[in-house]
């Protein structure tokens, strides 16, 4: 990974950001951040300031600087890319809430919170900046998490990418606005935060593992890719799955499990896709990051079956193509070519093909096809004064994604508040 | 925006001619301050005042001549020098009246000012009493556009004669009854302080120190026609913007060293770092323009936040402490202690670029020895210690050290 910029370095990027009317990078940031702002400030000199700007518009200000996909939002439409190449903002960005964190955090103003009491179920991305959006105007928080807060980024992102420190700078931040409330949060208790509270925000994420649709998934050395995550961060030096291990998937969740299998000490990681490099759904630095690991990305296989009986031995697979129909999502939909299985061996699998909603409360809302909750364009859900957001309601996303969604949804839960409908 | 949502802005208000500023930041007299609407977007967004672009008497015609604006580019930065024969307003003075009226009634926290310039001192005089009656702030008198000046000799500028500056200053601060009054000067003298002397005894209340300078902005290699171009034409330019910037600290500097009077800082600042370095050699307040022209009114939230940042690491409690703190250091070339001092490479930082033994071979003392593995190495019985070496070093790797 590259190294962060100098004070110098980052004095000079900022110097040629052209500083854009109605800046295309601010718009398409789901946060929103004033970004040809805060780079003023970094070019001035005036490092509080930037970390002011962009702290204000998102609240998880460090981990989006740390691993926002910035050639998807920002940088992919800087004006500045279209005469040479864009400004780094994330970097930038990065250099700002740094600063901050090394120098101590700005002190914010004083909060009155003597506003109803709003709860917020999870403590992801999205559950976070809804409860500091909804503190800033004077609810009284209560999040709820299963663990301590921080969702995606505290226990499924490689700990290579994102450190533990790197997250608590902003969870830590946070917790002066927030009362967070540790616990699982089952149908009862679900029940009786709605009681308690006059809003409630459920941004719970995806629990659940997508179970792969094949034989021989109960078999011994067949991992969960959450439950292999979360503990390769607990413990970035504990054992390696096997020596040899087959990951399976198209998505950035599957690069992690990858490289992070490879990080800690497999021989030989494969990834096998079912479609090609052009349908993945990834963010380039991740792809890189697999492939500077070591992974092997094996396109157009499809797995059949697990090899056991008592372990894992192998996976048989077969070679795939994209045929001309298309799925949901708007891509070709693989076909098997007849004749083409063959065996990879493997000392364990990781299954890596998506998540889904996973908590008993959530029988309790409207659910889309693919099991998403169901809301409204102001993510109000199907239950009066209950609204949602970030993953569970629209799948995989990024975290800034998720900050966006928090924030919109802050906005319609006061708004519902402040209309008198709440009382 | 500034966050004042999530962060409390720090303290930065101020007084100057007895009035209470909420920050040192104003606009100066300018495109930016022509218009009504703007100078409201203006004050919205956080400026403490507006110095009104400049008015004369009516039946004056103002005979302007486009395109007006030219940049000089700086290692690809636009408008590190602008270049303008933009002239006085084309606005009625009813008109600018009105704007004074309606923004002291909207806004009567801020500084709104008028500028004036005329040739006759029964001209000098009405302007003032009307612009005083319309509820104007403070009054600043042009005595040094570098483009088409009026008076009695065309081409030169008022300021730039230390008896015409003393007698129209005495008119113009007679006419006033309480409104201050500023006289604005040109870097354009011989000597700065007499000058600023002759506006002291006229008994005005302010300089504003200074103006554009008089530039060509650029010459085409083609058609040998300089910048702007107007049908194969063109004419001397006022230059503003970073590129004059250590001029007008040092027209500040000179003044505030030798005449007590407030004076209104302009010319060349850009960021809160530039208004601190004209506040630290005497400036009360500053005035603000090209950075605006290029990058808007909302340049005055990083002005504001990074001042109050600043501030409060320098343990400052308000922007005027910083007035006049450089200048105890300021004095004559005669004055400075004779150091002995010698070039020093941090060998460990350098980058190989030999770009320090270039210019000290051929503009330096030939000090600098080079070794097989480009890392420069100082010779000490050739170093005088000039610093050239520092200034050139692209790594900032180089500096002076005191020779015990």
């Amino acid at each position: 990974m590259k190294p962060p910029l100098t004070d110098r370095q980052a004095r000079a990027e900022a110097e040629r950001c052209l500083r854009c009317f109605d800046a295309p990078c601010t718009s398409s940031c789901p946060a929103h951040i004033d970004i040809p702002g805060f780079i003023a400030m970094v070019g001035s000199g005036n490092l509080i300031g930037a970390a002011e700007v962009v702290k204000s518009s998102n609240a998880l200000a460090n981990v989006c600087g740390k691993i926002c996909p910035e050639e998807v939002f920002c940088q992919a439409v800087c004006t500045r890319g279209k005469q040479d190449t864009p400004i780094a903002i994330r970097e930038l960005h990065f250099h700002a809430t740094q600063q901050e964190v090394k120098r101590g955090y700005s002190r914010p103003r004083p909060f009155t919170r003597n506003g109803p009491p709003v709860a917020v179920i999870g403590g992801g991305p999205a559950g976070l900046a809804c409860a500091f959006e909804l503190a800033k105007i004077g609810y009284r928080i209560d999040l709820y998490d299963r663990a301590v807060p921080g969702g995606v980024p505290r226990n499924s992102i490689p700990a290579y990418r994102l450190s533990e420190e790197e997250v608590r700078a902003d969870i830590d931040f946070l917790s002066g606005f927030v009362e967070f409330r540790q616990g699982d949060v089952d149908r009862e208790r679900f029940a009786e935060i709605e009681k308690n509270h006059d809003a409630l925000y459920v941004a719970v994420g995806l629990a659940l593992d997508k179970a792969l649709p094949i034989p021989g998934v109960e078999i011994s050395g067949v991992l969960p890719v959450l439950a292999f995550l979360e503990s390769a961060r607990l413990t970035p030096l504990g054992a390696a799955p096997g020596r040899r291990v087959v990951v399976v998937g198209g998505g950035n969740v599957s690069l992690d499990a990858a490289a992070t299998a490879k990080r800690l000490g497999c021989q030989e990681v494969v990834l096998v896709y079912r479609r090609g490099e052009k349908e993945m759904r990834v963010w380039n630095s991740e792809l890189e990051e697999a492939r500077n690991q070591g992974v092997q990305i094996q396109f157009f296989v499809n797995p059949v079956e697990i090899i056991g009986p008592d372990r894992v031995r192998g996976i048989r697979c077969r070679r795939t193509r994209l045929s001309d129909r298309q799925d949901a999502t708007g891509r070709a939909i693989p076909v098997e070519i007849e004749g083409s299985e063959f065996i990879l061996e493997a000392d364990a699998v990781i299954p890596a093909i998506g998540q889904v909603p996973g908590a008993d409360f959530l029988d309790l809302f409207e659910r889309t096809a693919q099991g998403y909750l169901k809301v409204d364009a102001s993510f109000s859900t199907s239950r009066r004064g209950v609204f949602a957001g970030g993953d569970l309601v629209g799948g995989e996303g990024t975290i800034v994604q998720s900050v966006g969604h928090g924030k919109n949804a802050a906005l319609s839960i006061h708004r519902y508040l402040s209309e008198g409908a709440g009382a | 925006m500034i966050p004042d949502d999530l962060y409390p802005l720090g303290n930065l208000s101020c007084e100057f001619l007895g009035m209470q500023l909420e920050n040192p930041f104003i606009l100066a007299a300018s495109p930016c301050t022509d218009d009504l609407d703007m100078v409201r977007r203006a004050f919205a967004s956080g400026w403490a005042g507006a110095v009104l672009k400049t008015t004369s008497v009516e039946g004056n015609p103002v005979n302007l001549a486009y395109p007006m604006m030219t940049s000089l580019t700086h290692e690809g930065k636009l408008l590190f020098g602008m270049g303008n024969i933009d002239l006085i307003s084309v606005h009625h003075i009813d008109r600018v009246e009105q704007t004074i009226r309606t923004l002291k009634k909207e806004f009567p926290g801020k500084m709104v000012a008028a500028s004036i310039m005329a040739g006759r001192m029964e001209d000098w005089q009405q302007l003032v009493e009307r612009l005083e009656r319309a509820g104007a702030d403070l009054i600043e008198c042009s005595f040094s556009c570098p483009q088409g000046n009026i008076g009695e000799d065309p081409g030169k500028m008022l300021a730039q004669s230390v008896r015409a500056t003393e007698t129209t200053a005495r008119w113009v601060k007679e006419a006033s009854r309480r409104v201050p009054v500023a006289i604005k000067i040109t870097p354009h003298v011989t000597d700065i302080v007499e000058v600023a002397q002759a506006v002291k005894r006229s008994g005005c209340d302010a300089l504003t120190a200074s103006n554009s300078l008089q530039a060509l902005m650029g010459v085409d290699l083609r058609t040998f026609v300089p910048s702007p171009r107007l049908d194969g034409k063109s004419t001397y330019s006022g230059l503003t913007g970073p590129a004059i910037k250590p001029i007008t600290l040092r027209t500040i500097a000179e003044i505030a060293r030798h005449v007590e009077i407030p004076i209104l800082g302009t010319g060349g600042a850009s960021t809160w770092s530039d208004a601190v370095e004209f506040m630290a050699v005497g400036a009360g307040v500053v005035q603000f323009c090209t950075a605006v022209m290029h990058h808007g009114f909302g340049i005055i939230d990083d002005l504001r936040s990074g001042m109050a940042h600043y501030l409060h690491d320098m343990g400052f409690s308000t922007p005027v402490q910083i007035v006049g703190k450089a200048l105890p250091h300021i004095v004559s070339h005669d004055d400075l202690p004779r150091l002995t001092v010698r070039s020093h490479i941090e060998e460990s930082a350098c980058i190989q670029c030999e770009v320090c033994y270039l210019a000290c071979r051929d503009g330096g003392h030939m000090a600098i020895d080079r070794t097989p593995g480009r890392v420069p190495r100082v010779n000490p019985d050739r170093c005088v210690g000039c610093g050239l070496c520092e200034q050139v070093c692209p790594e900032g790797c180089i500096s002076m050290k005191a020779v015990v």
